[in-house]
């Protein structure tokens, strides 16, 4: 991990309140392996004392930058946002762990809900390299505000959409969309990222039909390098560090609490949670 | 013109006065990636306790207006895990280590202390009665000056190491807790812990910690830091190592000013893991502007 002062290289406002930033850092964009983030110190020295918030990693420009992808939820998201080109950050990374695969892996289905599409880009972009036939399937409530569909296109891949009001694809949840292809697809691992609840769905449907499933999580951070112990999960095996030991885990070795999940509403691409402990 | 940095903490000698808090720091590991650990006056492990300790429910943690909640509930590995895997690691760096240790009766604070007695590398012994997260221990032994007096008696039968106890700010009176470890045999006392607090997320209406209530640290609470160890310094006549909100060379120059001798560095470690290191140059600077040639010409120098 390095701790490196990084220039925007460019901003984009991709759809209303969600921004994608390119950073520039030679050391992190050679490091970093799908399912890593990063930990940003959002705002000037002036502005009050902010802890550092996580994003993950969206995609790299080997050797050369990186790319973040979030949605403004806090006060942290919100001075980011506000970041102008050429500006120059203060990032830590690349950090937690990756997405895991055997080298013989040839099916994999990829499942977001809103900005949980955030690391699976990056993920979806090492796959293909190795022609790992990929599924994508993401969520979002309208065709609008649907991330990502344009860049699994543009990887030429049949993409599967759900949103709520059936502007684009499926009208349902992606887990609805999940349950009713899953007999089809039939893909040997499942990675998963976005809210909590339905990671749990699509942990019990990868379950039921015996797929590995890996998901992507997200908590309330402090260090993001595993000495706060502020980020626990609960697991089989007793708590574990979202920031040291994941934030990728086995489905299977999560403990799905409900009082949990319904403390941590948002998920995704790592800062939504940690955002939403300010009250907006 | 060089500067001399140096402090003596009870025994300590420590080549300037900055050390990471307990608990914000590991073992050092992680932060030698971003840092010379060895730049440092000392290292402070993570709370200890007798048997391993699984920690509390989460969210353990929670942003506030400069600062942050915590109740991480002491997770850790027990004091066997401690020395041996740990402990050898930390020695690496050849700078003094102090371990912090947290007990549920005084027999647990005494044990540890037996545990640690002759261990090469071990520095002094930090007593946590200050922890606000855990439900027997702790706190309880901080916030009354007869079990604080008893606890630290307990552990100096126990140990002839330098004897540091941590102060908890969520009193009515902290002169008078440190008055009672300094005469049961404290050699120094480190102040403050965190301080007591809660927040509450008004979309759900449920705490914003598992645990309820939870440890503020930060910026926040630094002028109540400044405040304490001033009373202290005016009490007793130990050594005091300053803490609370630490995040800049001039916050670390106040606690100086106010009295302490050292000081020690928390919840800024997880925004800027060069924060110790920076602070120590810091004050090296700000020594140097004034052609002051020794830390000790600030220490207590505040003019009331």
């Amino acid at each position: 991990m390095f701790q490196v002062k990084a220039d925007i290289l460019s901003k984009e406002e991709v759809i209303p309140g969600v921004f994608s930033l390119t950073i520039v850092s030679p050391e992190i964009s050679r490091n970093a392996k799908p399912g890593q983030f990063v930990h940003i110190l959002c705002g000037s020295e002036n502005d009050n004392f902010v802890l550092r918030r996580p994003f993950s990693i969206h995609r790299v420009v080997p050797g050369r930058a990186f790319e973040i992808l979030f949605r403004v939820v806090g006060k942290g998201t919100e001075a980011l946002s506000r970041a102008k080109i050429h500006e120059s950050l203060d990032v830590i990374g690349p950090l937690g762990n990756s997405f895991t695969y055997s080298e013989k892996l040839e099916s994999a289905l990829l499942i977001a809900g809103g900005l949980g599409v955030a690391p699976l880009i990056f993920l979806a972009e090492e796959l293909a390299e190795r022609y790992v036939k990929l599924y994508p399937m993401i969520g979002a409530q309208e065709k609008a505000k649907l991330l990502c569909y344009i860049d699994f296109k543009r990887m030429g891949k049949k993409t599967y959409a759900a949103t709520e009001d059936g502007s684009i694809g499926h009208q349902g949840t992606v887990v609805d969309l999940l349950n009713r292809t899953i007999h089809q697809i039939r893909p040997q691992v499942i990675y998963a990222c976005g809210p909590k609840p339905m990671l749990r769905k699509i942990a019990e449907t990868a379950d039921e039909f015996g797929i590995d499933c890996q998901v992507s999580l997200e908590a309330k951070m402090a260090c993001g390098i595993g000495v706060c112990l502020g980020c626990a999960c609960v697991t089989k095996k007793g708590y574990k560090m979202v920031c040291k030991d994941g934030p990728v885990f086995n489905a299977r070795d999560l403990v799905w609490d409900q009082d949990e999940v319904g403390r941590l509403p948002s998920g995704g691409c790592m800062c939504e949670t940690q955002e939403t402990q300010d009250s907006d | 013109m060089s500067v001399n940095l140096s402090v003596n903490l009870a025994g300590i000698k420590m080549k300037n006065p900055v050390m990471p808090a307990s608990g914000t720091f590991g073992t050092g590991r992680e932060f030698s990636e971003f840092m010379d650990i060895k730049s440092l006056g000392a290292l402070v492990a993570k709370t200890v306790t007798l048997r391993p300790v699984v920690g509390n429910k989460p969210p353990r943690i929670c942003e506030t207006n400069s600062g942050m909640l915590n109740s991480i509930g002491l997770q850790n590995e027990g004091i066997d895990h401690f020395l041996k895997h740990d402990l050898p690691y930390m020695r690496k760096f050849k700078v003094p280590i102090i371990v912090n240790i947290a007990g549920n009766t005084l027999e647990e604070y005494a044990q540890m202390c037996r545990d640690l007695h002759g261990v090469e590398g071990v520095s002094g012994i930090e007593l946590n009665i200050s922890c606000p997260n855990i439900k027997a221990g702790g706190i309880a032994f901080g916030a009354s000056a007869r079990l604080a007096e008893q606890v630290t008696a307990a552990a100096r039968y126990n140990t002839d190491l330098p004897l540091i106890v941590k102060l908890t700010p969520n009193v009515y009176n902290i002169s008078k807790i440190a008055r009672a470890v300094v005469s049961a045999g404290a050699d120094a006392v480190s102040l403050i812990n965190t301080v007591v607090g809660m927040s509450i997320n008004i979309k759900t209406f449920e705490p914003c910690l598992a645990n309820i209530t939870g440890g503020l640290s930060g910026p926040a609470i630094k002028p109540i830091a400044v405040r304490m160890v001033w009373e202290v310094a005016q009490t007793v006549n130990v050594p005091i190592i300053g803490i609370g909100g630490i995040t800049t060379a001039e916050d670390a120059i106040e606690f100086l000013l106010a009295g302490a001798t050292a000081v020690a560095v928390g919840t800024a470690n997880f925004i800027n893991p060069r924060a110790t290191i920076e602070i120590i140059h810091g004050i090296e600077a700000f020594l140097k502007e004034r052609e002051l040639t020794d830390i000790k010409q600030i220490i207590g120098k505040v003019k009331t």
